[in-house]
């Protein structure tokens, strides 16, 4: 670092990145282990858990994620409001139909450590359930993160050139009518 | 009463595998020759409505392995693919979605099987789009808000909630992906999650 003199290189060391993620057809479990890293700050070497070194995470398209297996279904989110009968029970699917943002708020909040940081490091996660960010904080992103998983193409989304180059694996006999 | 019809439909389906033997003239049934499309054409007044016979498709030439006996053997697929080969899984389908046999297509038992499931995980996370069942004339379905998923096992619409997820040492967990596939090749390094 021959620029920098020592207050500099430490703004620079310690100053708070806004990161991207995008959320689209994503497991929001993989979503969630990318963003509390960032947001406690344990991808940098400078770590330490009283220097808030954590940074800003922005996850977009939340209400596109995409569950493994058949989790929309069978997760189970529970709370209690306190009062006698107050247990109540939502389906993953029902849950992000009343709220598209709750499923990866809730991975996240689980996945921060359990202290009183939790919160403060909640507040510095940002969470749309579509493409559309508010300017102020779409000035502030610094760097995409690439997605966790790799989106399978679907059948149309394939060139004709490329289902042609694929080679036929078996061959119909010759009075066979589909 | 009800014996005797059985016994009498019992015997029409015998004298019906007997009429469609080698005994049976051609005239009986028109030549069936390969894959056909309907074609319908508007001319002014008249429509026309014709079927047009389309190329089979023959098998690529020069198969890595010719001495295999399923088409998965002869191209070296046998442990190597998975729902999002939809280049491949898309040979052995119909156009409306459903499987083809399996003495037609030539697949040993267990890979039509595995091919099976994985035509219907492909199916349920949507990347078959135009191959959706055909609906009756004039039917609108409602629009739901799909739902994205991937490795889906079972059908969304038969799975209950799990409600009680049980003790630490006895946990109910989900199901992904298929044990029909716990052989495939991972070339990531990480071992295959069959229950999350």
């Amino acid at each position: 670092m021959a620029g920098l003199s020592r207050a500099p290189q430490q703004w620079a060391t310690f100053a708070r990145v806004w990161y991207l993620l995008d959320g689209k057809m994503q497991p929001p479990g993989k979503l969630a282990a990318l963003a509390s890293v960032r947001l406690q700050g344990l991808h940098k070497p400078v770590y330490h858990q009283l220097s808030d070194c954590g940074d800003h995470v922005v996850i977009m398209n939340t209400r596109h994620i995409a569950f493994s297996g058949n989790k929309w279904e069978q997760k189970v989110y529970s709370s209690h409001t306190g009062y006698p009968g107050g247990f109540k029970q939502v389906t993953a699917s029902q849950l992000h139909q009343k709220d598209p943002v709750a499923i990866v708020k809730l991975a996240i909040y689980g996945m921060l450590p359990k202290n009183l940081h939790r919160r403060t490091l909640m507040q510095r996660l940002h969470l749309f359930p579509d493409e559309d960010i508010p300017e102020d904080i779409l000035k502030n992103l610094t760097e995409e993160l690439p997605q966790p998983r790799k989106v399978p193409r679907r059948l149309d989304e394939y060139t004709q050139e490329e289902i042609e180059a694929f080679p036929r694996v078996w061959s119909p006999p010759e009075d066979y009518r589909l | 009463m009800a014996a005797l019809n059985v016994l009498l439909s019992g015997c029409g389906r015998f004298l019906r595998g007997l009429l469609t033997g080698p005994t049976v003239t051609n005239w009986a049934r028109p030549p069936a020759r390969a894959f056909r499309e309907v074609v319908e054409i508007q001319e002014g007044k008249t429509t026309i409505l014709e079927g047009r016979i389309t190329g089979t498709p023959k098998e690529s030439p020069n198969p890595p392995n010719p001495s295999g006996q399923c088409p998965i053997c002869r191209w070296n697929l046998k442990h190597r693919y998975s729902y999002e080969d939809v280049l491949l899984l898309s040979q052995f389908i119909r156009p409306h979605g459903g499987m083809l046999p399996r003495r037609i297509t030539g697949l040993c038992q267990e890979e039509h099987r595995k091919i099976e499931e994985c035509v219907k995980m492909a199916h349920r996370a949507g990347l078959l789009p135009n191959h959706r069942p055909k609906l009756p004339e004039g039917f609108v379905p409602k629009t739901r808000p799909r739902l994205n998923r991937y490795l889906t096992r079972w059908s969304p619409r038969s799975v209950k909630p799990i409600y009680n997820k049980g003790r630490r040492w006895n946990k109910v967990r989900m199901a992904v992906g298929s044990p029909l596939l716990k052989d495939n090749v991972s070339y990531t390094g990480r071992p295959l999650v069959l229950y999350h």
